[in-house]
């Protein structure tokens, strides 16, 4: 009998070798396809040719529905929040035409307006009476986060305007949890759930694009030198988002139970292409006892192993993430320095599952050639999966650039590890 | 005399800004950068030489210092913030003529990418190396940066890119500004930017960190 999707799933989590390589396209908001990679796939599979769902419009991240799984081999599926990431409910879907002239689907409330430039700009929650919080430039493929950070006045500076977007869970959301986990129709597939709140200073988060009036420290810039010369404050804000965080992850677990695999926990970045933003000893300071709390109380209480995102040359930071108790760390930015697959297997194969990896998306997939690609698909496979371990994704989101045969040659090398 | 640009050099090198800052917290209440280049000029110290032998070497330091991974960029942060303290007091000077930049850096984030953290560290070690930098801001087309170039023609350009999907923007960026004045020096870089990608679209100089496009300039100027 065929070991299924969640068999092998949890033998390669728990460092066992799994049958087959566990696969993930479009579990999460970090792992998934830019809307236009996803059109093309559905054209090369023979699949019904219609508009598709932009599920993540902040990166215009595609639906990867139950035909692609099919199609693509994909062992893994998401479950995401009822609003995305500019606070709007994806629902009610509307037909929009992107810059790039596609025809997509967006959610009916993602209301844009157009800038003198051609720029889409973006509003919380969609309301255009409200400033702009986000901007897709007209050559671009995706939006950013505009700066509205307000002078700080440190007097004045409270750790409850950074906690504006951390509160209590309603009935109205577990209801939605309660119904996503009732649509899980089959359960060969493992479950990865985005049920947020759990991200300690994510960069993508910090500017709050969802909030009409965010207070506090908002700006990037602002931001990282917070976790410098306002350590005080960041510990309050972490230690009190925990908090909110266990109770919410109660409330949830109630109704969801051990239905999920993976919770995503955060995305916060450590890494730059060359070195951390941190040292070791500040992280365990600033960030381990948060991450550590929140880890364990998912591991004493549930059977979810816990995700991390973080891109960058993060090596130093490794035996610290695996400290705090993560199970499992994407990207595995394998270009970034000192992020060498080999070693990476041999000092922390054994204790942490490898998330992505599987293929360089800053070079060889988005400017090398099909066979270039294949060959480090195959490679990359036969390091990381060795004794499990290893989910296979490319290194962060598929982007709107990597030409389709090296997407297709990936695919491909796929079915012959 | 000499001791007022050591201490300068330090609030820089450390991120002392001005008296009220609280970073670092052991130089609580300690004059920063702000009013210890005040107190300088007021001595009669000449501005150039409060850039070059306070200022600029000790964002020299930083740069090293981040380029060897001995700090972040929190803590560069803090200390360009530090410099632009110490950079008040000097402007007039250079507004004046009494003072003379090294030249002229024109930068910017090119068409398509809106990321700026990278492009402003680069553009705040540079105008810490003594150069006059225009910024032209995030999601720059070719055209701008032509406009700002012909507007200062011995000017050096840096472009920035953090995306695979920007880097095509930057190409077509570098052959716009060599067609148009060819002979221009054109500084690249950002995350997924390489060696190899920089020869390839012509662009003159690659640096992973910002204090080798320091460097760079520094060896175009002696």
């Amino acid at each position: 009998m065929l070991t299924s999707s969640r068999q092998n799933f949890i033998k390669t989590i728990n460092h066992q070798q799994p049958d087959k390589i566990v696969v993930d396209f479009g579990s999460t908001a970090v792992t998934g396809i830019h809307v236009l990679v996803v059109e093309k796939l559905r054209e090369y599979y023979g699949l019904e040719k219609k508009p598709v769902k932009v599920i993540e419009p902040y990166q215009m991240l595609g639906e990867i529905d139950s035909e692609l799984i099919r199609e693509m081999d994909i062992d893994v599926i998401g479950l995401f929040s009822a609003k995305n990431m500019f606070g709007v409910p994806n629902g009610n879907w509307k037909l929009h035409k992107t810059l790039w002239g596609q025809e997509v689907l967006l959610p009916g409330n993602f209301n844009y307006t157009y800038n003198s430039n051609g720029d889409i700009l973006m509003y919380p929650e969609g309301d255009t009476s409200q400033p702009p919080s986000g901007m897709m430039p007209k050559t671009g493929y995706f939006f950013d986060a505009l700066n509205r950070q307000e002078p700080i006045d440190e007097s004045k500076l409270k750790v409850e305007d950074n906690l504006e977007e951390f509160s209590l869970i309603t009935g109205n959301d577990l209801d939605y949890w309660k119904n996503q986990i009732s649509l899980l129709r089959e359960n060969s597939k493992a479950v990865v759930a985005s049920l947020g709140g759990t991200a300690l200073g994510d960069i993508a988060l910090v500017p709050a694009i969802n909030l009409k009036n965010p207070k506090g420290i908002r700006g990037v810039e602002e931001w990282y030198i917070s976790t410098l010369i306002r350590e005080d404050f960041i510990k309050e804000l972490y230690d009190r988002q925990t908090d909110i965080a266990i109770e919410n992850l109660k409330l949830i677990y109630n109704v969801i139970g051990n239905k999920i695999d993976v919770v995503f926990i955060c995305g916060t970045d450590f890494g730059t292409q060359n070195s951390t933003f941190c040292s070791p000893e500040t992280f365990d300071r600033v960030w381990m006892p948060y991450y550590k709390k929140v880890n364990d109380w998912i591991h004493q209480n549930t059977n979810w192993k816990t995700f991390k995102h973080s891109c960058g040359a993060v090596e130093p930071l490794m035996t610290h993430f695996i400290e705090s108790g993560f199970d499992i760390i994407n990207p595995v930015q394998i270009n970034a320095s000192g992020m060498d697959p080999r070693l990476l297997k041999k000092k922390y194969g054994d204790k942490i599952t490898f998330w992505g990896g599987g293929v360089d998306t800053q070079s060889v997939f988005a400017f090398g050639n099909p066979a270039q690609v294949k060959e480090q698909v195959k490679s990359q496979c036969e390091i990381l999966n060795k004794n499990g371990g290893f989910v296979f994704n490319t290194v962060h989101n598929i982007q709107a650039n990597v030409p389709f045969e090296n997407i297709i040659s990936m695919l491909e090398a796929l079915k012959e590890v | 005399m000499k001791e007022i640009l050591q201490k300068l050099s330090y609030c820089v090198e450390a991120g002392k800004i001005n008296k009220t800052s609280p970073y670092p917290p052991g130089m609580k209440d300690q004059d920063g950068a702000d009013e210890l280049t005040k107190k300088a000029l007021e001595n009669g110290i000449k501005p150039n030489e409060i850039l070059e032998n306070a200022l600029i070497p000790a964002m020299a330091i930083v740069g090293d210092k981040f380029s060897r991974n001995e700090i972040y960029v929190p803590q560069m942060l803090m200390s360009a913030k530090a410099m632009h303290g110490a950079m008040v007091h000097i402007k007039p000077y250079f507004l004046s003529g009494e003072t003379k930049r090294k030249g002229t850096f024109i930068i910017g984030t090119v068409s398509g990418d809106l990321h700026d953290i990278g492009k402003n560290l680069v553009s705040m070690m540079v105008e810490g190396g003594g150069w006059e930098v225009i910024d032209l801001g995030v999601d720059v087309g070719e055209d701008k940066f032509i406009q700002a170039l012909e507007k200062n023609p011995e000017a050096v350009i840096g472009l920035s890119a953090l995306l695979t999907t920007t880097m095509e923007n930057m190409r077509k960026t570098v052959f716009a500004i060599n067609q148009k004045h060819p002979g221009s020096k054109i500084l690249v870089g950002g995350a997924p930017v390489t060696q190899e990608y920089c020869e390839k679209i012509g662009a003159d100089f690659y640096s992973p960190d910002p204090q080798g496009a320091v460097n760079y300039l520094k060896n175009l100027t002696s």
